[in-house]
């Protein structure tokens, strides 16, 4: 088991652990009023979107480039 | 014992909500945000700046040029997006008067971003010593790349010393469970900081 | 609507510092919106001297076909300078940050802006980024106008880097003052005082400080650019590395462009006090007036490429940009025709701040035409870069912005300082300025039609007649700058006493003494309707006090 593949288990388990936890918490938090909830909401989401993004780059989906000779 | 002062945070003299705090802490909110914006806005320029070159007909990456470490970067990316969760978490605690938990998720928050920063330390160099890549002679290439997430080095690197801050004024008293609004704007900015590393990640290592 | 609401208790409004004592503290290092927005006038019109003495440096160059009078090198110099001042350290400033400041606060019913040490803060960057401008000149100024196109300012000699400082630093500075001034009026109005009664000058202020706030924060990003590509080689621009010349322009017209609005739409705002006040008749279409100009801050940022004509863009590009610039003729048209109908049946007083505003109508009519002209791609191909360009944005910056600066000082100067500015002087000082800034610029127009270039220190003796012509002129429009100045220094000694409501205007500021006390207001009055309905009794209630003896709040203790 070489670097790269620790990477790419370390990248998957903690995208889907911080996209459940900010998912989650976007639930939670849905109905907190005021104005800064609002924006923490959106931050959420996009936190969550981006634990996506980067569970599917450890999964190799996105970002998964052919070698290019340098 | 820092933490422990911390405990006694919702009991001081003047936690009283007045019609003062409240005005001002609008007032504050209201500015806060749009000093969020404006910032947003430089991210937005360099990031349109970026895209414009990029699709300036030279190909990407440019001739002699590796494609950047996805795997790497993935892993860094999860711990900054963590630091994000952890800081709401510390909020919440603090809002629920759970202020041990507090201070955790907050050295928790402020540990992972310096880990963030040794990632993208450990990105650097290897960028530098092993692909000869630099700033100013890799093209619009170093140029971009460096200068985006240079600067956005630098937002994380001024919010965790932000949040250090913030531990310290917890510990001494500073906010009490009713009047925090230096948190609040601190959990904020580190929001601010992640996700314009979801933005940054994506068009750097995934486009 | 919380009218009846009784005023914040121990809110903002009651809590009341009180006023520092020290010379330093006081005028200094002020946090009092009224004497940062008197820094703010005093620093604009000194950098605004220094700007018309590279002016004059320009028209005496451009007195003979072969110049002489100063090098090739020092003329192009001058004119970046010029540039580059007029529009981030004369109008830009004085504009939002000295009478914004001066003004709108006390308009809104409100003690202070919101942050006042910022505002403190934003003030104190302005003249240090000033001086940093000016000493460009010591290490050799930047070359290529004041929009730094590369690759010439690439090239240019060192002091382009400073330029780059300077404006960012003033850029700084009005992103400040544009986060200061949103959250203020949107959360400091007086009880009663909603967003569809707030005087018209708010509303410019209020459409324009977030231009401030974010297009400034844009061109910070370009000059960072230009900064370090010129210090460390960081290649953005230049072709030869792979940089591209196009991507500044586009960088810079997407500040630069909302940036005319900042600097046209509070010229709006005060040319919308001042005409309704001299009419003695309420402001015909409130609401559009209002409206119009949040289209056209809104509209400003769509429409930045109407610049890059002949940059080469492709054309399904450069269309859209065309159309989107002359929709902005719609909401600026609405102003026009709705301040003409304000005067149309009114009891019109003919004081200086109403012939300069009266003025301002006309020339900035003119200087919108010829900018619709321009937004014709087909026209534009065939002007660009010649004297009709200068010709046009003169009468919207100095017909405009200009004018509209001049009527706001002499409506606001009995507010700031307890005294008249002469009337006599002020109509000598109108007409000798309208008379010659209409004989410097209009000649222009059919200079560039002929094909006179930009940015060049001869020309071809063919035109020159016309170039001694606007030189001439010139010098009767400084003249009447002089007088002005003159007018100022006479008055502020000498000028009658104004007292608190000289004008019969009907708007907050014009109810409380002149100047006004450290706090504003003995008591934050409650506002019941528009301010410009004349010949109905005023909309405010709790006022009674502010111009007797009674003794004023009592300040909160001292922190």
């Amino acid at each position: 088991m070489n670097l790269v593949t620790i990477e790419h288990i370390v990248a998957v388990a903690g995208g889907i652990v911080v996209a459940v936890v900010a998912f989650y918490a976007l639930y939670k938090d849905w109905k907190t009023p005021g104005v800064e909830n609002n924006v923490f909401r959106l931050m959420l989401l996009l936190l969550g979107v981006g634990a996506v993004i980067a569970l599917l780059a450890g999964l190799g989906i996105l970002g998964n480039f052919p070698a290019k000779a340098a | 014992m820092a933490v422990a002062s911390i405990t006694q945070g919702g009991h001081d003299s003047h936690g009283e909500i007045d019609q003062l705090y409240i005005e001002t802490r609008e007032l504050r909110l209201q500015g806060f945000l749009l000093f969020l914006v404006s910032d947003c806005v430089l991210f937005s320029s360099f990031i349109f700046a970026y895209l414009y070159l990029r699709n300036s007909g030279q190909g990407w990456p440019p001739a002699g040029i590796n494609r950047l470490d996805v795997a790497f970067a993935a892993v860094n990316s999860v711990v900054l997006f963590g630091s994000g969760a952890t800081m709401h978490y510390a909020l919440e605690n603090w809002k629920h008067g759970n202020f041990m938990k507090f201070a955790w998720m907050l050295i928790f928050t402020i540990v992972l971003g310096v880990g963030f920063l040794c990632g993208q330390g450990y990105e650097y160099t290897n960028l530098i010593f092993h692909d000869h890549v630099s700033w100013w002679g890799s093209g619009i290439f170093g140029a971009s790349f460096f200068t985006l997430t240079g600067m956005h080095g630098f937002h994380v690197f001024v919010g965790v010393c932000y949040l250090t801050v913030l531990l310290l004024q917890s510990a001494g008293g500073v906010y009490t469970k009713d009047k925090y609004f230096g948190l609040t704007a601190g959990t904020l900015y580190w929001h601010f900081v992640d996700v314009i590393w979801v933005v940054l990640f994506s068009i750097f290592y995934l486009l | 609507m919380a009218i009846a609401a009784a005023p914040h208790g121990g809110g903002i409004a009651d809590h009341i510092h009180p006023e520092p004592q020290s010379f330093v503290r006081r005028y200094v290092f002020s946090i009092d919106h009224k004497i940062i927005g008197i820094q703010y006038i005093i620093t604009g019109f000194v950098f605004f001297v220094l700007a018309g003495l590279l002016a004059e440096t320009i028209r005496i160059q451009l007195m003979h076909a072969n110049g002489g009078f100063v090098s090739p090198q020092t003329y192009n110099e001058v004119y970046s300078i010029h540039g580059s001042t007029m529009v981030w350290l004369v109008v830009i400033p004085l504009l939002t940050g000295g009478f914004g400041n001066l003004v709108f606060p006390l308009q809104i019913g409100a003690r202070d802006v919101a942050f006042p040490w910022l505002n403190m803060l934003s003030y104190w960057i302005f003249p240090i980024a000033g001086l940093m401008l000016f000493s460009s000149f010591l290490m050799g100024a930047p070359t290529a106008g004041w929009t730094e196109y590369p690759p010439i300012s690439l090239e240019g000699q060192a002091g382009t880097s400073m330029w780059a400082a300077a404006i960012f630093l003033v850029g700084v500075s009005s992103t400040l003052t544009g986060i200061n001034f949103v959250v203020t009026i949107m959360k400091m109005r007086a009880p009663g005082m909603t967003f569809t009664r707030m005087p018209l000058f708010c509303w410019g202020q209020f459409a324009t400080a977030p231009l401030l706030m974010i297009a400034t924060t844009a061109l910070a990003a370009a000059l960072a650019a230009l900064f370090m590509e010129r210090q460390f080689g960081v290649p953005f621009f230049d072709p030869t590395k792979g940089g591209s010349p196009v991507l500044w322009q586009h960088m810079f017209w997407f500040y630069s462009h909302p940036a005319v609005y900042i600097m046209i739409l509070p010229a709006f705002g005060i040319v919308s006090e001042v005409l309704p006040t001299f009419s003695r008749k309420p402001i015909f279409g409130y609401k559009l007036i209002a409206f119009s100009s949040m289209a056209i801050a809104l509209a400003g940022f769509m429409v930045w490429a109407h610049h890059m004509f002949t940059s080469g863009l492709a054309p399904y590009l450069q269309l859209p940009f065309m159309v989107i610039t002359f929709v902005i003729a719609v909401p600026t048209g609405i102003k026009i025709f709705s301040w003409t109908a304000t005067l149309w049946g009114g009891k019109i007083h003919y004081t200086t701040a109403m012939l300069f505003a009266m003025g301002f109508l006309v020339l900035f009519t003119l200087g919108g035409i010829t900018g619709i002209f321009l937004a014709a791609i087909p026209f534009d191909l065939h002007l660009h870069g010649t004297y009709f360009v200068v010709a046009h944005f003169h009468y919207v910056l100095v017909g405009g912005s200009l004018m509209g600066i001049f009527s706001g000082m002499y409506y606001w100067f009995p507010k700031m300082s307890g005294r008249l500015l002469s009337e006599k002087l002020g109509k000598w000082h109108f007409w000798l300025f309208f008379i010659g800034f209409n004989g410097t610029f209009l000649p222009m127009h059919w200079l560039g039609l002929e094909g006179m270039p930009r940015w060049v220190s001869t020309y071809d003796p063919q035109f020159q007649f016309w170039n001694q012509f606007a030189s001439i002129s010139s010098f009767v429009m400084t003249a009447g700058i002089l007088l002005f100045f003159a007018n100022i220094l006479y008055s502020i000694r000498f000028g009658k006493v104004a007292g608190a409501n000289p004008w019969g205007a009907r708007t907050l500021e014009w109810q409380i003494p002149s100047p006004p006390h450290y706090y504003n207001f003995k008591h934050i009055p409650t506002v019941y309707g528009l301010p410009y309905d004349f010949s109905q009794p005023l909309p405010y209630r709790g006022l009674e006090d502010e111009l007797n003896d009674t003794p004023p709040p009592v300040a909160a203790g001292a922190h």
